[in-house]
């Protein structure tokens, strides 16, 4: 089987209800060989319900999901995909050497039990009983089971919750490893810096759908990557109306508030900060206080999911008024 | 598959609260019932106090054992997720209930052979024959309540497992001669209870010749428990 080229991964127009809440609504969605690829989105967003599907745990309502060109079970049983879900309970009772063993043994691929405790961090508490470890401790034999054979696909949702900060970067450098030599990985995640600095691609996912896709980059820059921010103050003379500032180049997004004394506060979110300023002089203002800030991917995931909730807000409306009429 | 039947068989021995309820609780409940029905007495149809106790607390065992270890166990194994990340190996769906189901196997001989060593002690007087004989009709017959516990661990939430399981055992360990030998007026109904049967299994060693009928009624209860427990796994895989 070719590992190097073709899909990991499609979904085809793929929809899950349960009961009335659409859960996964339209995903197309298409993973590539050797991509780092980080599911964003907030809580209830679909994440966990997509990773279910691609993974087969649950058949889809419409659309066909496909892992390796084939049904997802079928990548499971050939060992090409590995998981570690948010959900993944562990069997008690058995020693963290033991589970880890099993998952080896039971891997068409499978690697040394020692090589897996090691990639995954866990010799130390090799002989530890897995119902008396702390989370952290929990995620990385889960991080282990997902590990534990030479699979093309790593899949992990939320994978580094209960983790401290140390153990966190201890566990993205593993992650890292894995996707240094060639696997693909997906993971969902609701820490932002850990898609900003990982993912070579995001994946924004909001109630369902896939609202943005491309590299964190791109992202932010759909965002407005920097936000412009100072004073207008009526002494300065030239009291310039609201379009002038709208069409500034690179602008995506404006508020300007107004004090009593006249002074307004002006914050542009703009794709081209430094044309932005550029043309703000050129026009005859004078802008106090002037800052210019980078924004986040979180804030350009909470602009894309906030855009996205007045676009349905207002499709809500119209509708409502339609039905009025 | 083996390695998860190996490892099944062993943190079920190396639970503790399984060896205190299907050990040691059986056992010491036989020495209690040996003493308070008089240790040199019959009860009815003329079976001794210790051979009649040492069947139904073997059997007592045996059952909590299999309940406990197979329905509590997928239950709370469904609501951790454990089965989920077990649908992410290559192991085929079943190994799982066959790996529970194997544990349960190996789990109830000490249940059985403790009371049975404690009977010997006792007095009951047996041939070779008659001991292995009976060790393994009671060794069959509990896979007949594995099959139960499978599909109860399936079908009970986790909230409701230990009571709805503790429920049933009692009620059939009332009603099937756990404690008590059945009045002969509760006989009719008792025929029904897979428990009693069970304990019917002993019959050949009472002088009373091989009991068909039990062995007719728990077979039908093994085929009807596996149906259940096939049906319920299969919803529970869909709903994952």
């Amino acid at each position: 089987m070719a590992t190097g080229t073709g899909e990991v991964a499609a979904f085809r127009n793929v929809s899950k209800s349960y009961g009335r809440v659409k859960a996964v609504n339209g995903l197309d969605l298409v993973l590539r060989p050797g991509e780092t690829v980080a599911l964003l989105g907030p809580n209830g967003a679909g994440k966990s319900s997509s990773l279910d599907l691609l993974l087969g745990l649950r058949e889809p309502d419409g659309g066909t999901v496909e892992l390796f060109g084939g049904t997802p079970r079928a990548a499971i049983t050939a060992g090409r995909v590995g998981a570690m879900l948010q959900s993944g309970g562990l069997m008690s009772d058995v020693k963290v050497r033991e589970i880890v063993e099993l998952a080896c043994k039971v891997h068409p691929r499978g690697h040394r039990v020692d090589e897996v405790l090691t990639t995954a961090g866990i010799t130390e508490i090799a002989d530890r009983r897995v119902d008396k470890l702390s989370g952290g401790q929990e995620q990385r034999v889960r991080f282990a089971l997902a590990v534990a054979g030479r699979n093309d696909l790593i899949v992990l949702d939320e994978p580094t919750t209960g983790m401290d900060v140390t153990v966190r970067r201890q566990f993205w450098d593993a992650m890292r490893a894995q996707a240094d030599a060639g696997r693909t990985v997906l993971f969902a995640t609701h820490y932002l810096e850990e898609a900003d600095s990982i993912a070579d691609r995001v994946l924004v996912l909001h109630k369902g759908r896939l609202i943005a896709d491309g590299t964190s980059a791109e992202i932010k820059a759909r965002a407005g990557a920097r936000r412009i921010g100072f004073e207008l103050h009526p002494a300065d003379g030239a009291p310039a109306d609201e379009a002038v500032l709208r069409a500034l180049p690179g602008t995506v997004g404006l508020d300007v508030s107004t004090r009593a004394d006249g002074v307004r506060t002006v914050r542009i979110r703009s794709a081209d900060a430094d044309a932005g300023v550029a043309a703000l002089y050129a026009a005859g203002l004078y802008p106090r206080g002037l800052e210019v800030t980078s924004l986040g991917l979180e804030q350009a995931f909470l602009t894309i999911t906030g855009e996205q909730d007045l676009a349905e807000q207002a499709d809500r409306t119209e509708e409502e008024e339609a039905s009025v009429r | 598959m083996t390695t998860l039947v190996r490892l099944e068989i062993l943190r079920t021995l190396r639970n503790k609260r399984y060896l205190m309820f299907t050990v040691l609780y059986p056992a010491l409940l036989y020495v209690f019932f040996i003493s308070a029905y008089g240790s040199g007495g019959t009860v009815d149809g003329g079976v001794s106090v210790k051979s009649y106790f040492m069947v139904s607390m073997a059997t007592f065992g045996a059952v909590g054992a299999v309940l406990t270890g197979s329905a509590q166990r997928i239950s709370l194994e469904r609501k951790s997720g454990w089965t989920r990340q077990l649908r992410l190996t290559a192991l085929p769906g079943r190994a799982y209930t066959l790996g529970k189901i194997a544990a349960c196997a190996v789990t109830t001989l000490p249940a059985i052979l403790v009371v049975f060593a404690i009977g010997a002690i006792e007095g009951v007087d047996l041939t070779a024959a008659q001991w292995l004989g009976l060790a393994a009709a009671l060794w069959l017959g509990s896979f007949v309540f594995a099959a139960l516990g499978v599909a109860l661990g399936y079908a009970a939430e986790p909230d409701a497992v230990q009571p709805v399981v503790m429920i049933v055992y009692m009620l059939m360990a009332l009603f099937g001669g756990t404690w008590f030998p059945v009045s002969d007026s509760l006989k009719g109904y008792a025929r029904f209870n897979p428990v009693y049967d069970y304990n019917q299994l002993a019959s050949f060693v009472h002088g009373q010749g091989v009991a068909t009928a039990a062995i007719a009624v728990l077979a039908a209860f093994l085929a009807l428990f596996t149906a259940a427990a096939a049906v319920l796994y299969r919803k529970d895989a869909r709903r994952a």
